[in-house]
């Protein structure tokens, strides 16, 4: 079902989207499989770096003190939904998804929940990332396009030599 | 304090959360950086001023 979600969101957005900008539907699509593949195929690596390794290091943080299990939709089901943000998180949580999260031994079980909202809130902010993309400034300097090239100013225009009726003569 | 110490998990989570949302604005690292310091101290005021304000309440009320 999530899959024939994701194929009609990613077909409309390439069939409606202006020839200049269908690559933004590609690197939306791509930045919701991969957090920040979307900036690196536009062209800001660093940046589809940057998003990688903090939502990566989040999420293993949250995994991490749950025991290295996803979070189910017995465990929480608003942190359950909250990992469709991001197909590589919905993919872990899709093959990892029979186990149930658990607290890691050694911590206080009072860090089970804020582990699993870790692991939730990395999808969520996956979708801000993915957004940022449609954003017209976002690819301003990355991707040439047409419909966002800036339009030169015109020229200002020479002024007119006309001879004012009110110009002094020249002595002789 | 056993009880209140996933209270410390709320730093990390929220400078990620305000450092990803800025970063998905502006180019500016320092900007970025900036500005989701900023919003942490605002929000971490409030999450004091908050606690301070329940502590008073239940303590004398």
């Amino acid at each position: 079902m999530v899959s024939v979600i994701a194929a009609a969101l990613f077909i409309s957005l390439i069939v409606f989207l202006p020839k200049g900008e269908r690559v933004k539907g590609v690197a939306f699509f791509i930045g919701w499989l991969i957090p920040g593949a979307g900036h690196v195929l536009v062209g800001k690596w660093k940046k589809g770096l940057f998003f990688f390794s903090i939502l990566g290091a989040t999420y293993l943080f949250g995994m991490w003190i749950s025991g290295f299990r996803t979070v189910t939709f017995d465990d929480n089901p608003f942190y359950f939904v909250g990992q469709f943000g991001s197909g590589a998180t919905l993919l872990i949580a899709k093959m990892r998804g029979a186990e149930k999260a658990i607290i890691r031994p050694g911590l206080d079980p009072s860090w089970f929940d804020p582990g699993l909202l870790y692991v939730c809130v990395v999808g969520l902010l996956n979708l801000v990332v993915m957004l940022s993309l449609l954003d017209a400034r976002a690819l301003a300097d990355a991707v040439p396009s047409d419909a966002a090239a800036p339009v030169a100013p015109a020229p200002p225009a020479p002024a007119p030599a006309v001879p004012t009726a009110s110009a002094p003569e020249k002595p002789a | 304090m056993n009880g209140i110490n996933y209270l410390f998990l709320f730093f990390p989570i929220v400078l990620v959360i305000l450092v990803v949302l800025e970063a998905a604005r502006s180019d500016d690292p320092k900007s970025i950086l900036k500005r989701a310091l900023a919003n942490l101290g605002v929000l971490t005021a409030v999450l004091v001023l908050g606690g301070a304000f329940v502590y008073v309440i239940n303590r004398w009320f």
